[in-house]
């Protein structure tokens, strides 16, 4: 039975929601699947939910893979020359930097100094009230990996290295693409028990992506501006009642069809959801932080805001949630796209961050980013190439910021973490990265693995940044 | 009926359902009079008459006939009239099959028009538009060198101002195209059987077909090839020329990739010439290629003996020529499996953008004032979630082999493409624009309703055409029943209600998996 392939807390949770249902017996396997329990969750009502205990994770996926040399700059002297002239065209200016240099609470060796790139201004003051840090050199691995054992192929590696699909793939969900659950979906299924609510545990505002996904729970699907309602079910269609109920059988009734039987779940959920989002929104407090218009990160990090504001009204303790920004594959024009993409980027998440600090709950919400790969130090003119590892935020009120964490890479082509025209060997694993933010969101030490998978061939399991 | 009967339309006759299966899979709708074609000619000339119609009228011709080819049009970001072009183009062109199959190729050879910054950027859409009808009925090899040197895709994939390594600077090729080209244009990253199944080594392991070194070296291919800076383009001429070759600027270093060595020195035409060859001549193009074609005209999972029928069509027309567009449409159309009475498991769901074209050619749309401007519908919450040349990236709206997670689609180990633009989100947003356009239209294009409202007074005979015309006559007979009883309770005794009874009996059929699972 499917049901055996759950991690523990997964089956406990779904065996009290069974029983909670009174699902049992011939219309059990109707139910093996998770998220049709939450299709009908509002049936069950869970006592003692402390809903102070709350924590939500926010993935911020910068699509297309960011260059991360132009994102987190070398600005001591000796460094940012050695950075200048490998990426001459590319390099941006040390004066320019000096504004936005970091100070860590431990200084990295070297006397390396890094700056942020002027476009993420906005980040700056949170770096300086520890509500930053930065991990280095991140990046898939199946185990430890040198760079001699790398060149002689010596031990595993990630499949379709530095191509965009499958590296996103990987980076979401530990496999290339075609995997069916990520890592995001995996840790809310492993801590569902948490959420009277299960159908809102892993919430997109963006794409369809496999990082929300999980064994045998849907992610659901949000539009910035709110869930949208299906006009026709509402109201009178073309002015028939008869015809409104028509379309509700139509499209919500079990297909004989495969494909047609999953569409209609679909739309199941929608409508289910809708009304229910719709009314925990207007009881949640209305935010004044500001989230910018024109920014399309900043509008599904607002409808992110809205939704954490709202989760006592939606009946979850445990949230991961996903949002994108695209246009980081600067193969051509890097400096031109980078200075709109990086204020974007630094702009949302700082109103993300007031906005969780306007409803006092900056504790209880982590974001970070990631994205497909770094890119190449070498340019190719105007651009770069499709890299490896990179460097990536950590942003929230629990995060131990003003802090690198991981090795900061050699500036150097065919230095010692290249794979070839600066393309950075991660020395940090996402399986790692991804682990650190497990523990944090509750998930034992011992069912780590169930999140990621190659958790186990690395010592560390939690890097410390949350 | 016997499937080898159904091979030979000609002994047999065709039912007016399995005509407008037909034709819903090689074109947009299947109308009276399309289906009647269809069953007058058989399927294979059918084919052949399509084959030989001559092209519509270019996107180009029709964005100059409307005056957007002055100056002020230039501006980078002015794209309304490219969108306006495609969609009039695609809702009227008498050359169906050939429209669909540019739009099917649309989807394999992706560029988008947010990642196409030129000047007069609507006459680059519209070029592109223009050269994939151009090749649709061609040569895959022909197409391919087409895709390669249009100034659209140069400048979506870089290889517009592509410039040779420069030691002295650190400056390497651009490798996107090289990289691209491969993994998506031809031959995909793991080698195929040709029947499109992964080949394994000894120990059960996918074989990649390239290396991070191959890209590299191709990459190297790619250099030295120009779009116009804005400045210098006067006209838009310059968007249906192919990009202008520098020879300084070409690498003039050897180039080894896929097993091929392109010597030094070599002239930068010869260059791309072996490159290209190289590529077309890889045994993965017929499957990897044709198995995509099939997932767009007909089904998510072909069997793989039907991937290898299609796959020997592209190495091989029977005349010893390969790449031959003819000989794969062909065998994707008329294969048994194609034609043959659909399990409950087959077919497809239908792409948004096909569902609302379905509409515009079943009820004939026209546009009051000509202009077509339907806009851009790629918004999924208050839209189509789809836009044609408007895929979010150069991966598609959608995967070849996507399996949406946690489904019995998934649980049974089928892909469903099509599904990565359904969320809880994408399936509202469908409906509710679908509601407002059957009934109001959009930017001033409208439906013509004449033959349905001629039989409004007869809610049987309305969903019996409705069934046939959108949904092969394959609606189950509770959903006829359900729209039957639901429509006949609206009156009918004034235009006013004729007008609502049309419009809810359309717009149910088109809101249930009955339509929207293509089978």
């Amino acid at each position: 039975m499917k049901i055996n392939h759950l991690p523990d807390m997964s089956r406990r949770a779904f065996l009290q929601r069974s029983a909670a249902l009174g699902i049992t017996g011939a219309l059990a396997p109707w139910a093996m699947q998770l998220s049709l329990l939450g299709e009908a969750a509002a049936a069950v009502t869970e006592k003692n939910v402390d809903e102070a205990d709350y924590k939500a994770l926010v993935c911020i996926f910068l699509g297309g893979g960011n260059d991360h040399a132009n994102t987190l700059v070398p600005c001591d002297a000796e460094h940012h020359a050695a950075y200048a002239a490998i990426r001459s065209s590319l390099a941006l200016d040390r004066e320019l930097l000096q504004e936005y240099a970091l100070s860590p609470r431990s200084a990295l060796g070297d006397g390396l100094q890094f700056a942020l790139a002027p476009g993420l201004a906005p980040l700056k003051p949170l770096w300086d009230s520890q509500r930053l840090a930065i991990q280095l050199n991140v990046g898939p691995l199946i185990v430890p990996t040198s760079l001699a054992q790398f060149k002689s192929g010596s031990v595993p590696l990630p499949p379709k290295l530095f191509s965009h699909n499958d590296q996103t793939s990987i980076w979401q969900s530990g496999m290339s693409e075609g995997a069916r659950s990520g890592w995001g979906g995996r840790m809310g299924e492993m801590l569902l028990a948490s959420n009277r609510e299960s159908s809102f545990t892993a919430i997109s505002a963006s794409g369809n992506a496999v990082f929300l996904s999980g064994r045998h729970m849907a992610r659901y699907q949000i539009s910035p501006r709110g869930a949208i309602p299906i006009h026709g079910v509402r109201r009178a269609l073309y002015g028939s009642p008869r015809c409104q109920t028509a379309l509700h059988q139509l499209i919500t009734q079990a297909d004989p069809n495969l494909f047609g039987n999953e569409y209609n779940r679909v739309v199941r959920r929608s409508i289910d959801a809708q009304a229910r989002i719709d009314q925990a929104l207007a009881r949640s407090p209305t935010l004044k932080t500001v989230f910018d218009e024109n920014n399309p990160l900043a509008q599904q990090l607002g409808m992110v805001a809205r939704m954490i504001a709202a989760h006592a009204h939606l009946g979850v303790r445990r949230q991961v949630f996903l949002v994108e920004l695209n246009g980081f594959d600067t193969h051509d024009d890097l400096l031109e796209r980078h200075s709109e993409l990086l204020p974007q980027l630094a702009t949302a998440m700082r109103a993300f961050h007031d906005a969780t600090v306007e409803l006092g709950m900056e504790q209880n919400v982590t974001a970070f980013t990631a994205s497909d790969f770094g890119r190449t130090l070498t340019s190719n003119g105007d651009g770069s190439d499709h890299g490896w590892g990179s460097h990536h935020f950590i942003m929230g009120g629990a995060v131990k910021g003003r802090q690198f964490y991981g090795a900061a890479p050699a500036i150097a082509v065919n230095g010692p973490d290249d794979v070839g025209q600066g393309r950075l060997l991660p020395t940090t694993s996402v399986d790692q990265y991804a682990a650190t933010f497990a523990r944090w969101m509750g998930v034992p030490a011992n069912e780590l693995a169930q999140v990621m998978p190659n958790i186990g061939n690395f010592s560390a399991s939690d890097l410390g940044f949350v | 009926m016997s499937s080898a009967s159904e091979l030979h339309p000609r002994q047999s006759a065709i039912s007016a359902q399995q005509a407008a299966r037909f034709l819903q899979q090689a074109g947009f709708s299947s109308t009276d009079s399309e289906i009647a074609a269809v069953q007058k000619l058989g399927y294979a000339n059918w084919l052949d008459k399509e084959f030989a119609r001559p092209i519509s009228e270019s996107n180009w011709n029709w964005l100059v006939s409307m005056g957007y080819d002055t100056e002020e049009f230039k501006s980078k970001g002015f794209v309304p009239p490219a969108h306006a072009a495609i969609w009039q183009r695609l809702i009227t062109a008498p050359d169906v099959l050939r429209q669909r199959f540019a739009l099917a190729l649309s989807e394999f050879f992706v560029i988008s028009i947010q990642g196409t910054a030129l000047p007069y950027r609507h006459f680059a859409m519209a070029a592109w538009w223009d050269m994939l009808c151009a090749h649709a009925f061609g040569n895959y090899r022909d197409l391919l060198e087409a895709v390669t040197l249009s100034p659209a895709m140069g400048r979506y994939l870089n290889t517009a101002g592509n410039q040779k390594a420069d030691p002295a600077k650190g400056r390497q090729p651009d490798e996107n195209y090289a990289r691209e080209v491969l993994q998506l244009f031809s031959i995909g990253l793991v080698q195929l059987n040709p029947n499109g199944t992964p080949r394994l080594d000894g120990q059960g392991r996918m074989i990649e077909t390239y290396t991070q070194e191959d890209i590299s070296q191709l990459a190297r291919v790619f250099t030295g090839w120009v779009v116009p800076a804005p400045r210098e383009a006067e006209d838009p001429e310059f968007a249906r020329q192919p990009m202008r070759f520098i020879p300084a600027r070409h690498s003039m270093l050897e180039a080894r990739f896929l097993g091929a060595s392109i010597p030094a020195n070599t002239d930068g035409f010869k260059a791309l010439r072996i490159a290209l060859d190289t590529i077309f001549h890889h045994p993965n193009v017929g499957a990897f290629f044709g198995k995509q074609m099939i997932q767009r005209l007909v089904t998510s999972n072909p069997s793989p003996a039907y991937v290898a029928r299609v796959a020997q069509a592209f190495d091989d027309n029977g005349q010893g020529v390969r790449g031959d567009m003819q000989a794969v449409i062909r065998a994707i159309l008329l294969d048994k499996e194609a034609r043959a009475t659909p399990a409950p498991t087959y077919g497809k769901l239908r792409e948004p953008m096909l569902r609302f074209l379905h509409w515009a050619r079943s009820f004939p749309a026209s546009a009051e004032d000509g202009k077509w401007n339907l806009g851009d519908l790629s918004n999924p919450a208050h839209a189509l979630g789809q836009q044609p040349l408007k895929a979010p990236s150069v991966f598609n709206f959608f995967r070849p082999g996507y399996t949406p997670a946690d489904t019995a689609i998934a649980a049974q180990d089928m892909t469903a493409p099509e599904f990565q633009l359904v969320d809880e989100a994408s399936v509202a947003g469908y409906l509710n624009f679908m509601q407002n356009v059957i009934a109001r239209g959009r930017g001033g294009v409208k439906a013509d309703y004449a033959r349905e409202l001629a039989m409004a007074h007869d809610s049987a005979a309305l969903v019996q055409h409705l069934n046939l015309i959108l949904c092969a006559g394959q609606m189950r007979e509770e959903t006829r029943n359900a729209i039957h009883q639901a429509i006949d309770t609206i009156n009918v005794n004034d235009d006013k209600g004729k007008s609502q009874r049309v419009h809810a009996a359309i717009f149910l059929s088109m809101s249930g998996p009955d339509y929207l699972i293509q089978r």
